[in-house]
């Protein structure tokens, strides 16, 4: 097999002394594929950010090795890694235009100046600053300054790439085309990209595998989708999507054929204990006590459901956002039509197997996910 | 319970006049969003309501009463800031108490008032901590709970969920239509989100250079914008636009997209032989087989799946860019070569000089999703 392009293995930080400083990082071992693109997502203090530099240089390991297409990095400065960044706060050079801080690292890479142009001109027509090229830094909106910063990181060729928070600044009517030409822009050209971002939309979008983070622990590096049908545990199940999974806490009984999942407030969930997998019927006989997650694009209105009452009925233009009351809290349901439900109404709630998240109370792992039962 | 009225306000910066002539009535128990960017004038209107700003001319009426010059505290209007404005050496009780003590309530009055309140806000467990002791989340709910306490009449909330992460802000968007309601208020929210705006709102004022530009529901709003830049400012993804000149033949009206003939409805009448823009929403259009009648021909760019929705990137033969959403989960194109096909009801024109809305028709429902 390949080498990974890049390679982490055991990867600590400790700010402070090791051991005993602030634990930012903890055990890290990932692997990312020559042209993959990998988004490293979590909130502020999960620790991306840290990794992203130790991966850059601008942060020593603490423990562990950080190999870029095979060849040991942790130990090198920054520019001996063959990596190109767009970081905040690694700032454009003030002296010189957008064209010229563009065409910097190029011109390093003795290219002739007509393919230096060309490639300038571009990235600079894709990311729309092509208005802007002969403008210093100091004179253009933050927004620009960012765009200007990844066209500099984008044109560069490395063997790997490094976006720190790439769209952060962008305005939203610019950010869906943008995303778009970026994704076709790197797979066109086989680059290896790693994304550090806040914002799962961006890391959905982009990524072709997203490490989610939490507390300096990886808790999931899987695609997309995987996330998205299979989150590993309850952390990365309620903290992917958007709106956020619906979850209740559950009481789990197997009796006369059935699987009866009770939730507070007297609503019960009852199934035919066919549409559960053996081995997902022993951990819930063993368990009893799980926390019960359904997506809200997965609820579904129907009139054998559990009545529930209707708490609001929010129209975004392509889709309805549904809040009802529901076991003690609130569900939400995601309709893609105008649903025509008002405030009080009662709804009928519908939760199909298919469609079940199963967690451990007491963990938080993930037990069973929908389309593993039966 | 009130109504709102303003009248021909003016409020002018030295040379800067920030409004010009607006006028605006809001009804009794009515959420009305001033929606804009920045520097628009919304947190200005909102003080001038409030009675912190005085305007160059113009009346504030509230329910029947000429409330112009007549002093902050007599308003009846309660109001929350995006920076929340806490009171850092009182606690959380005592700050969303300040309103009732000013108006010197009886101190069981206060304590039944503040509680009820802070139930409600599910802020209860934190009553006796200090701001710097509240998290972000909490410190809005205290900021909200002290608006809503003496239930004023008019509440102005100057966008509140601005500085909140955005699982909490989903959560109290949810929240909050339910609260105000069972508050009976009349509320004006200013937010710069456009998801909170027709989320929340019964009507949507969207404000532009001194004034309103467009004051309608959020169904009006989003399906007949007034303007391009209106229309670029509602909808994710983005609204795509593309320079068009209608023609009329014996077939009737039509525009040419990659090398194909797109029909458009009569209404489009207005817009034949002249520069124009056309705005199709991303969720409007519809990848289908080849062959079908009319379809579009196109090259896929980009899929960028997001949480409910997959977007996708696609490019026209005359090289046009144009954005595509689907619901998460339904079956989308292979790669290369794929067929759009265009709702030409819901296409919206806009005369490209002045970016007005062109065609009075445009769609009057929004596309039914083809169940799948």
């Amino acid at each position: 097999m390949k080498a990974a392009q890049l390679a982490l293995s055991g990867v600590d930080k400790f700010y402070g002394p090791v051991d005993r400083g602030v634990h930012a990082v903890k055990s890290l071992t990932m692997q990312l594929g020559e042209g993959e693109i990998v988004a490293l997502l979590g909130s502020s203090g999960c620790g991306k950010t840290s990794t992203l530099r130790m991966i850059a240089g601008f942060e020593a390991v603490s423990r562990g090795t950080i190999s870029v297409a095979g060849k040991p990095v942790h130990d090198l400065p920054p520019v001996r890694r063959n990596v190109a960044m767009a970081f905040e706060g690694y700032s454009l050079y003030p002296p010189l235009t957008v064209r010229e801080n563009i065409a910097f690292a190029l011109k390093a890479a003795k290219l002739s100046q007509a393919a230096v142009d060309a490639k300038v001109n571009e990235i600079a027509k894709l990311l729309e600053i092509e208005d802007i090229l002969q403008r210093y830094p100091s004179s253009i909106s933050g927004g620009q300054q960012q765009r200007a910063s990844l066209g500099r990181a984008l044109v560069r060729s490395a063997s790997l790439h490094l976006l720190d928070e790439p769209m952060g600044q962008l305005e939203p009517q610019l950010r869906a085309v943008l995303r778009g030409r970026i994704k076709h822009f790197i797979k066109e050209r086989g680059l290896t990209a790693i994304l550090v971002t806040h914002d799962q939309t961006e890391a959905n979008a982009l990524a072709d595998r997203i490490a989610v983070m939490e507390g300096g622990v990886l808790q999931q590096f899987d695609t997309p989708t995987v996330i998205k049908e299979k989150p590993a545990n309850l952390f990365t199940g309620t903290f992917v999507g958007e709106p956020p999974m619906n979850v209740f806490a559950a009481d789990a009984t197997l009796e006369g054929g059935r699987v009866r999942l009770d939730l507070p407030q007297g609503v019960s969930l009852t199934y035919p204990e066919s549409e559960f997998a053996p081995q997902v019927r022993d951990q819930l006989r063993a368990l009893r006590q799980v926390v019960i997650g359904v997506r809200p694009y997965a609820v579904r209105r129907t009139t054998d459901g559990v009545a529930a009452s209707v708490a609001t009925n929010q129209w975004l233009g392509d889709q309805t956002h549904i809040a009802a009351d529901f076991a003690g809290g609130t569900i939400v349901l995601v309709e893609h039509d105008r649903a025509r439900v008002g405030i009080g109404d009662t709804i009928g709630i519908g939760i199909e197997p298919r469609h079940l998240h199963i967690f451990d109370a007491a963990t938080g792992e993930a037990v069973a996910h929908g389309m593993e039962l039966a | 319970m009130a109504t709102l009225e303003l009248h021909n306000i003016v409020k002018r910066f030295k040379d800067n006049t920030v409004l010009d002539d607006v006028s605006l009535t809001v009804n009794d128990g009515e959420i009305l969003v001033l929606f804009g960017p920045s520097g628009a004038g919304k947190t200005v209107l909102l003080r001038l309501i409030a009675g912190v700003l005085d305007a160059d001319a113009g009346r504030i009426v509230i329910d029947g009463e000429d409330m112009t010059g007549v002093d902050a505290e007599f308003r009846g209007v309660g109001m929350a800031f995006q920076n929340f404005a806490l009171f850092p050496h009182m606690d959380a009780f005592a700050n969303i108490a300040t309103p009732l003590e000013a108006r010197k309530a009886p101190r069981d009055a206060v304590k039944a008032g503040v509680e009820s309140v802070a139930r409600l806000l599910k802020i209860d467990h934190v009553l006796t901590h200090r701001p710097r002791a509240l998290s972000n989340g909490q410190k809005q709910r205290t900021a909200l709970a002290r608006a809503l306490v003496g239930s004023p009449p008019v509440l102005l909330l100057d966008d509140p969920l601005r500085n909140v992460d955005a699982k909490l802000r989903f959560e109290m968007r949810l929240e909050l239509p339910r609260l105000l309601a069972d508050r009976g208020a009349t509320v004006i929210y200013v937010t710069q989100d456009y998801k909170e705006a027709m989320a929340l709102g019964d009507r949507i004022a969207v404000m532009g250079q001194a004034g309103i530009r467009q004051l309608g529901t959020p169904e009006e709003i989003y399906l007949q914008p007034a303007g391009l830049e209106i229309a670029r400012l509602f909808g994710d993804p983005t609204i795509n636009l593309l320079d068009v000149r209608p023609s009329r033949d014996g077939q009737g009206i039509h525009v040419a997209l990659s090398g194909t003939r797109v029909e458009l409805p009569a209404a489009m009448e207005p817009s034949v032989g002249r520069a124009c823009v056309a705005g199709l929403r991303p969720e409007t259009l519809r990848f289908v087989k080849a062959g079908t009648k009319g379809a579009v021909p196109v090259t896929i760019e980009a899929e960028t799946p997001l949480n409910e929705k997959t977007v996708t990137l696609v490019r026209t033969r005359g090289g046009r860019e144009i954005l595509v959403s689907r619901p998460a989960g339904t079956p989308g194109p292979d790669h290369g070569e794929a067929f759009l096909d265009i709702d030409a009801g819901g296409v919206l024109m806009f005369d490209k000089a002045s970016g007005e809305r062109l065609a009075a028709g445009g769609p009057a429902a929004p596309r039914k999703r083809a169940t799948a």
